[in-house]
C-alpha cells in the first residue's frame, strides 16, 4: 500500500516532468511565438563583442564601432561590397593645398531627429573629440589635424600639421570620424547611450529604435540617409550580445539567431561548418598576429647575433601548420607586415626565408654570427586576450623550434593587464602581440610599429625606415605610395626583423542559409555593415 | 550613571549585536576588494594595452585619475557609498545603481526559480529519504544528493545545455528570452525587469511559455545544488527527530507511521535547516555567477564576470558591496527566525 508521502512524492516528480514536457513543447521549436512580429525581412545578429559606449568621443573599441558604424554617418566610407574609400555624408573630398583637405558635404542632410546635418556639426564633432581627448577615446588618430573651419554650410576644411597625409582620408572612416549632432551632443563631455537614443542624434543608414546596453539593440532602417551604403536591403536588425562563444555557437546552430559574427572559435566554425541549415562565410581579414623581439634584452652578444637569432627564428617557424592545425584555416599564414589584400602588400618572408622550415639556412645563418646553440628564447605569450587558442599556438611554435634543435624555448603565459605593463618594460626578450587596424591601409600596419615612438617599445628605431614612413604618407601618386610600402617590407624583413608576422586572421560569420549579403560586408574594409543584408 | 546603549531584554540585545556587525563585515569586505583590484590592473591598460605606448598609456591613466594616492581613491569612494552613491562603471558608462537594480532583477528571479526547484526536489526527497532509511530509496536518494551537491554547477549546466537544447532541441541554450520576446517586453511598464513578471504584465501567453522555457535549464543548474544539500539534512535532522521520546510515544499510543513523519517529527525537524537555508541562499549568489555565465543570464554574476575581466574596479566594488549587503541582511534575517523559533538559541 502506498504511503501518502510517496503519493505526494510521485505527484511532485509527475507535476514536474508533466511542467517540462509541456513548457518544452509549449511552441514546439527553439524560437520564439512572437518571431513574425519582428517583419519578414528583420535578421537578428550575434556577438561577443561589446560595447564601451555610443559616444564617438568615448571609445575605441571594435563592440562600440560595430554600432556606431550603423547609426553615424561619415564623411567618408567604404562602398558596400568593398574596401573602395568614397564620400559618404560627403560629396566630394580632397587635398586644396599640401595642408588643407576640404570635404563638401551633400545637400539637405538631416540627422534622424530632424536636424540639419551642415558644415558646422562636422567641425563640431572633430573639435569634440580633441577637446574632450577622453581616455578610452580614439583622439589620438586625429594627431595630424591642426584645425577645422567652415568654409560655407557645406564646406568644411580641416588644416593638417603635416603636409599631404594619405592617411587623413582613411581616417574620416575611422573610429573617430562619426558625425555628431551638435545640438544633442555636449562639446566637453560625453552623452550617455540611452541620452543618445532617445535624442536620435545620429544620421546613419539605421536609428535605434530600443536599447538595452551590451544586452540587446534593435535596428531600423533611416529614411534620410543618403550615404554611400544606399538603401538598407532589410527592414531591420537585431542585435543580441553574448558573453559565452559557446552559446553563439548553440544559438546559431539551432537558428535561434541569423547571424554569428565575432567571435567564434576555431573549433566552433570547424563544427559549424557541417551543420545543415547554416553556412559560413569568411573574407579577408585586417587582423594579424605576431611575434616581437625587444633587442635589449633577447639573447645574442651584439646587434648581428640578435638579427641572425630573429633570422633563425623566421626560417623555421611553419605558419602553415599553425595555420591547419590550430586555427582551422581561420587564420592564414602572413609572411609580410601588411596583410594581403591592402594596396602595396607584399610577401618578403616567403620571398627571403621560404614557406617551409630551412633547418640548414637557420643553421648558417647562426653560426655565421657566431652564435652557440641550442639559444635559449624567453618567449612570454598570453593566453585570454587573443582568444584561447594562444595556448596552442605558442605551443606548436615551441615546438617547431625545438626541433630544429637550435633553440631551447622557455615558454611562459601571463594574464592580459600585467603581459600589456611588462612587455613595455622590458620583461620579454620575445612575445605575443595581436593588431587590429584602425583603419583599412598599409600605413596603419606600418607606422605604429616601425616609426619613432612606436607603441611596440622595443627599442627599434630606424632613421631611414622612418623617413620611407615619412615618404609614403605624404605620397599623393598611389602606385609611387605603394612601391614605396613594398620597399619598407622589404628592407624590414631583410635587414632588421624587428617583429615576425606569424598569421592573418580571416573575418568569419556563419548564417543561416536564408540570410544573403554576408559575403559583400566581409572585405577589406573590415566594417561588418547590416545594409547590405537581406533574407527570405 | 551609565548611559544604557543595548536594549533591556535579551532577544533584542541579540540581534541588536547581530545588526550592528553587518556595517564592520560589509566595510572590510569593501576594503579588500577595493585594494585588491588596483593590485590587479586597470581597464585602460586591459583595453588599450596592446595598441598604445606606455607614455600614451601613463598619460590616458592619469586623465582618468588612477594615479592618485589609494588612500584618497578610497576616502572619496567610501565617502560617496556612505551617501549611497556606487559610482559609474569605468567601461561602459553605466551607473552602477542602475546596473544593480536591472542586472539585481534578474539575479533575484533567478534565485527565486532555483529555490523552487530546490525545495520542491530537496524537501520531498529528504522526507522520503529518512522515511525509507537504508534501503534503495534511501540510498539512491543520497548517492542522487551527493551528485548535484558535487558536480560544479558550470559543469551541471553543460550537461543540461548538451542534452535539452543541442541533442534533444527541447529548451533554448541561454538567455532569459527569446530576441523578439525581449525586445517587446522591454516596453511593458510599469517594467520590473523580473522578465516573467514582465511577460505577465504584457499579457501574453506565448511570452509567458517561452520566459519559463528559458528559466528552467538555469533553475535546474542552481537549484539542484542546494536541493543536494536540502536533501541530507532534511534526511539527518528527521532521522533524529524520529529518535526522540515524544516521537515514540506517538508510536506507542498507535500513530500510522506516515502522519509521525508528517505531524510530529517533520516540522520539528525543519527548525535547525531555517539556519542552513539563510546561508545556502547566500551561497546560491556565489554560485549564481556561474550560472549567469553558462547560461547568458545576464544578472549581477554575470556582470560581475564582465567587469572583472576588464578591470572595472568601480563596478566590481558596487556590485560585490551589494551582494556583501544582501548576504549580510539575509543572514540577521535568519538569525531572527533561528532565535524566535529554535529554543535552543541563546542569547
Amino acid at each position: 500500500m502506498k504511503t501518502r508521502t510517496t503519493r505526494l512524492g510521485l505527484a511532485v516528480a509527475a507535476i514536474a516532468v508533466t511542467a517540462l514536457t509541456l513548457a518544452a513543447c509549449g511552441s514546439g521549436r527553439t524560437s520564439t511565438p512572437a518571431a513574425s512580429k519582428s517583419g519578414g525581412g528583420s535578421i537578428i545578429v550575434g556577438t561577443t563583442d561589446k560595447v564601451t559606449t555610443l559616444d564617438p568621443a568615448g571609445s575605441y573599441d571594435n563592440g562600440s564601432f560595430h554600432v556606431q558604424t550603423q547609426v553615424f554617418s561619415f564623411l567618408m566610407s567604404f562602398e558596400p561590397g568593398g574596401a573602395v574609400l568614397a564620400p559618404d555624408a560627403a560629396k566630394s573630398c580632397s587635398f586644396t593645398s599640401d595642408v588643407v583637405y576640404t570635404c563638401i558635404l551633400k545637400d539637405g542632410l538631416k540627422f534622424a531627429n530632424g536636424n540639419p546635418l551642415t558644415a558646422a556639426s562636422v567641425k563640431y564633432s572633430f573639435e569634440r573629440q580633441l577637446k574632450i581627448n577622453d581616455p578610452n577615446g580614439p583622439a589620438s588618430l586625429l594627431a595630424n589635424l591642426g584645425s577645422v573651419a567652415v568654409v560655407n554650410p557645406t564646406t568644411v576644411a580641416f588644416t593638417l600639421t603635416a603636409a599631404n597625409d594619405q592617411t587623413f582620408p582613411q581616417v574620416l572612416a575611422s573610429p573617430v570620424g562619426p558625425i555628431v549632432d551638435e545640438a544633442s551632443f555636449p562639446a566637453d563631455k560625453l552623452l550617455d547611450d540611452n541620452a543618445i537614443v532617445t535624442a536620435k542624434a545620429t544620421s546613419g543608414p539605421y536609428t535605434i529604435a530600443s536599447y538595452n546596453k551590451n544586452t540587446l539593440v534593435e535596428f531600423k532602417p533611416y529614411a534620410g540617409y543618403q550615404g554611400v551604403q544606399g538603401s538598407v536591403q532589410n527592414a531591420g536588425v537585431t542585435l543580441k550580445y553574448y558573453a559565452d562563444s559557446n552559446n553563439l555557437k548553440l544559438d546559431i546552430a539551432s537558428a535561434a539567431i541569423d547571424i554569428a559574427t565575432r567571435s567564434l572559435s576555431p573549433t566552433d566554425i570547424e563544427s559549424l561548418g557541417k551543420t545543415k541549415g547554416v553556412k559560413v562565410v569568411t573574407g579577408p581579414g585586417g587582423e594579424i598576429r605576431y611575434v616581437v623581439f625587444n633587442l635589449n634584452t633577447m639573447p645574442g652578444d651584439n646587434a648581428d647575433q640578435k638579427l641572425a637569432i630573429r633570422k633563425a627564428f623566421a626560417l623555421l617557424v611553419d605558419r602553415s601548420e599553425l595555420s591547419t592545425q590550430v586555427y582551422k584555416g581561420t587564420y592564414t599564414p602572413l609572411y609580410s607586415y601588411v596583410p594581403e589584400g591592402l594596396p602595396g602588400a607584399a610577401k618578403p618572408f616567403s620571398d627571403l626565408y621560404g614557406t617551409k622550415p630551412d633547418l640548414a639556412a637557420a643553421t648558417k645563418a647562426l653560426s655565421d654570427a657566431g652564435v652557440s646553440t641550442p639559444v635559449t628564447l624567453h618567449l612570454q605569450y598570453n593566453p585570454d586576450h587573443y582568444g584561447s587558442s594562444s595556448d596552442q599556438e605558442y605551443n606548436a611554435v615551441k615546438r617547431q623550434l625545438e626541433a630544429s634543435g637550435l633553440f631551447k624555448i622557455e615558454l611562459q603565459a601571463t594574464e592580459w593587464v600585467t603581459y600589456a605593463k611588462e612587455r613595455s618594460a622590458d620583461a620579454y626578450p620575445a612575445y605575443q602581440l595581436g593588431w587590429f587596424p584602425d583603419f583599412s591601409d598599409a600605413d596603419n600596419y606600418l607606422t605604429p610599429f616601425f616609426d619613432k615612438d612606436n607603441f611596440l617599445h622595443s627599442h627599434f628605431e630606424n632613421a631611414d625606415i622612418s623617413a620611407l614612413l615619412e615618404s609614403e604618407r605624404t605620397d599623393g601618386n598611389p602606385t609611387t605610395r605603394a612601391a614605396t610600402i613594398q620597399k619598407i617590407q622589404t628592407e624590414l624583413a631583410s635587414k632588421y626583423i624587428p617583429t615576425v608576422p606569424l598569421l592573418q586572421g580571416a573575418q568569419v560569420a556563419v548564417a543561416v542559409d536564408a540570410v544573403s549579403g554576408v559575403e559583400k560586408t566581409l572585405n577589406a574594409s573590415f566594417q561588418f555593415r547590416y545594409s547590405v543584408l537581406s533574407k527570405g | 550613571m551609565a548611559v544604557r546603549i543595548l536594549p533591556r531584554s535579551p532577544l533584542l540585545r541579540y540581534l541588536a549585536v547581530r545588526l550592528a556587525l553587518i556595517v564592520p563585515t560589509v566595510l572590510i569586505l569593501v576594503t579588500v576588494v577595493f585594494f585588491f583590484m588596483r593590485v590587479v590592473g586597470d581597464p585602460i591598460t586591459a583595453a588599450l594595452g596592446g595598441r598604445l605606448s606606455p607614455d600614451q598609456l601613463a598619460a590616458r591613466r592619469t586623465a582618468a585619475g588612477f594615479d592618485r594616492p589609494i588612500l584618497n581613491q578610497y576616502l572619496e569612494y567610501l565617502g560617496r557609498l556612505l551617501h549611497g552613491d556606487f559610482g559609474t562603471a569605468l567601461t561602459d558608462r553605466r551607473q552602477i545603481s542602475e546596473v544593480l537594480v536591472t542586472n539585481g532583477a534578474a539575479t533575484l528571479e533567478l534565485t527565486f526559480w532555483a529555490l523552487i526547484v530546490a525545495f520542491a526536489v530537496g524537501v520531498p526527497l529528504g522526507r522520503l529519504a529518512a522515511r525509507y532509511r537504508d534501503r534503495i530509496g534511501d540510498v539512491s536518494i543520497r548517492v542522487f544528493a551527493i551528485l548535484v551537491y558535487a558536480a560544479p554547477v558550470f559543469f551541471l549546466g553543460l550537461l543540461l545545455k548538451l542534452l535539452f537544447s543541442s541533442t534533444l532541441g527541447w529548451l533554448p541554450a541561454s538567455g532569459r528570452a527569446a530576441p523578439a520576446v525581449a525586445l517587446e517586453l522591454q516596453h511593458v511598464t510599469p517594467r520590473t525587469n523580473i522578465m516573467i513578471v514582465d511577460a505577465i504584465l504584457y499579457g501574453d501567453t506565448g511570452y509567458v511559455f517561452d520566459v519559463l522555457r528559458h528559466a528552467i535549464m538555469p533553475a535546474l543548474a542552481l537549484g539542484l545544488l542546494t536541493a543536494g544539500v536540502f536533501i541530507r539534512l532534511i534526511r539527518i535532522n528527521l532521522l533524529e527527530t524520529m529518535r526522540t521520546d515524544y516521537v515514540m510515544a506517538a508510536r506507542a499510543r498507535g500513530v500510522s507511521e506516515a502522519k509521525v513523519v508528517r505531524k510530529h517529527a517533520f516540522r520539528n525537524a525543519l527548525v535547525p535547516i531555517v539556519t542552513v537555508m539563510g546561508m545556502q541562499i547566500a551561497m546560491m549568489l556565489g554560485g549564481a555567477i556561474l550560472t549567469e555565465t553558462t547560461f547568458e543570464w545576464q544578472g549581477l554574476g554575470y556582470m560581475l564576470t564582465h567587469y572583472l575581466l576588464a578591470r572595472d574596479f568601480v563596478a566590481v566594488q558596487g556590485i560585490v558591496t551589494a551582494i556583501a549587503v544582501v548576504v549580510a541582511v539575509t543572514s540577521f534575517l535568519i538569525d531572527i527566525i533561528n532565535a524566535l523559533v529554535d529554543p535552543r538559541v541563546r542569547y
